[in-house]
């Protein structure tokens, strides 16, 4: 029988209100954990362009422009985007995926509350 | 959680060994604040540059001190955050330190814009300023930080003297051109004292630009919409501009022993130059008769900085590049810290370089340009 990887008590959910983000140290990885609209991410806390603390970026949304739109202007995924301190790259916190390369997507963790903490499986 | 910004720099390093490595950077910047060059200027400019230090002080846009406009575009929520800035030389060395880069030429923020500053004695006299500050407060506090002095194009003698001053200064490795919105280009002979000046000090030149919105070709960028477009043309236009104008003046003919090295430009538009040139000297040489050979004969004899090192989807294609322009022994690394688009040397590092190229790009390439060793320590005092 396959072994289930072990769950990990991160933090108290009062240490995320909504909108905040961390980074957390948890066995020797840096994993970045979001509240997005009282939903919780999990990302590693390294850009895959330079190696940068990705986790440690702003959140935001981002900027929107297609033929769909008429071409105009459009503030897009507020609060669903970090960006990479380093240089700039931005990524969907949900799903991982890189806005610039669609072939780009990090992994994500599995990250839930349970009993007033947050929970986070490796 | 207090994890600093450079502190993944360091578990990635270790992981890849890059400190076991010797690595030198050709360009990262230094934060010169007005009020701390103040005390180093002569009357009347330490007046000029103490009202200057009780501004505003906005990244490379400072009136009077570093002429710009880089706040006036639309601002959003979120982005890259902040303008980091190196403020002492401790944080230098530490912040080195956790990228495991050895040695660094040291550069500065707001005076990439010197050129652009209209009253030629001013623009002097904060050049003397600096190069003065530069040597007191970082060159003789650190090691491993090095200097480039920085020269002045509105006032070629005075540049010319600066540079006789600090010839045998243990630190000064090199003089930094002012390349943004530089008129005339560097190519023009009333640069001539300043590259005498270098070539008998046995100094580099360092060419370095930064983005601009300026009426002086090639800075005139007003006419892109995006800050993507100005900043991918602005560094190389001037890179390319500077290097024709050089070369079809014949710097590199009347001082043959100088050493020049082009910077923050990445290192793809350096085939296309040279191929362009050795096809218009077919039908024009005449114009250049000091020429002797093609002119790529001459560009492989200068140096160029990696950063921004372009990124193509195969890396491969990079090793080539270098090798249309024999750059195997001419490209040097650059980081460019603490610059929103600086470089982590393991970038450069992982490239597929044979070993020995690598080993030449991350240090003996910049050993030779700025003739230290691999302390740092310079070989021709």
């Amino acid at each position: 029988m396959a072994q289930q990887r072990e769950a990990i008590a991160v933090a108290p959910l009062a240490d995320f209100p909504d909108g905040s983000h961390k980074v957390v140290k948890i066995n020797g990885r840096e994993v970045g954990i979001f509240n997005v609209g009282g939903t919780f991410h999990a990302l590693p806390n390294l850009c895959p362009h330079q190696l940068g603390p990705l986790c440690l970026g702003r959140v935001s949304g981002t900027l929107d422009r297609r033929p769909e739109t008429g071409w105009q202007l459009q503030w897009i995924h507020d609060g669903e985007i970090v960006t990479c301190p380093w240089h700039g790259m931005e990524y969907h916190i949900s799903t991982g995926q890189c806005l610039a390369y669609p072939e780009v997507r990090l992994r994500t963790y599995e990250v839930w509350v349970e009993d007033g903490m947050v929970m986070l499986r490796k | 959680m207090t994890t600093s910004v450079l502190e993944a720099a360091v578990v990635e390093s270790s992981r890849e060994r890059l400190q076991d490595v010797l690595i030198i950077d050709a360009d990262v910047h230094v934060h010169e604040s007005p009020t701390e060059m103040a005390a180093y200027a002569e009357m009347p400019w330490r007046l000029a540059l103490e009202t200057a230090g009780t501004l505003p002080e906005r990244y490379l846009d400072l009136p009077g001190f570093s002429p710009g406009a880089a706040e006036l575009g639309p601002k959003f929520p979120g982005g890259q955050g902040p303008a980091r800035m190196v403020k002492t030389a401790s944080q230098m060395r530490e912040e080195l330190h956790k990228l495991s880069i050895n040695v660094a030429v040291l550069f500065p923020d707001h005076l990439l814009k010197l050129a652009v500053i209209t009253q030629k004695e001013y623009a002097a006299a904060v050049a003397r300023a600096y190069n003065a500050w530069l040597i007191d407060r970082w060159l003789t506090r650190a090691p491993g930080l090095l200097g480039c002095l920085i020269a002045a194009p509105q006032d070629p003698e005075n540049a010319a003297q600066e540079i006789a001053k600090y010839a045998k200064e243990p630190g000064v490795v090199g003089v930094y051109l002012p390349t943004a919105g530089v008129d005339p280009l560097w190519g023009d002979r009333k640069y001539d004292s300043i590259y005498q000046a270098a070539q008998d000090a046995d100094l580099p030149v360092m060419l370095h630009a930064v983005q601009l919105v300026h009426p002086v070709f090639p800075f005139q960028v007003q006419g892109f919409d995006t800050e993507l477009a100005r900043h991918a043309l602005a560094h190389t236009f001037s890179m390319m501009a500077n290097l024709v104008s050089m070369v079809t003046t014949g710097v590199m003919v009347r001082f043959p022993h100088l050493r020049i090295c082009f910077t923050e430009a990445g290192i793809s538009w350096v085939p296309f130059i040279i191929n362009r040139l050795d096809k218009e000297y077919l039908e024009r040489r005449r114009e250049v008769p000091f020429l002797v050979n093609r002119p790529s004969h001459y560009i492989r004899k200068f140096y160029f900085g990696t950063q921004p090192v372009e990124e193509p989807e195969s890396p491969m294609d990079l090793v080539t590049l270098t090798k249309l322009y024999g750059g195997e022994d001419t490209t040097v690394f650059a980081s460019d810290w603490p610059h929103h688009d600086f470089d982590h040397p393991i970038k450069v590092y992982q490239l597929p370089f044979s070993p020995e190229v690598r080993r030449k790009i991350l240090a003996e390439n910049a050993m030779r340009l700025f003739k230290i060793d691999a302390q740092g320590y310079r070989t021709n005092t």
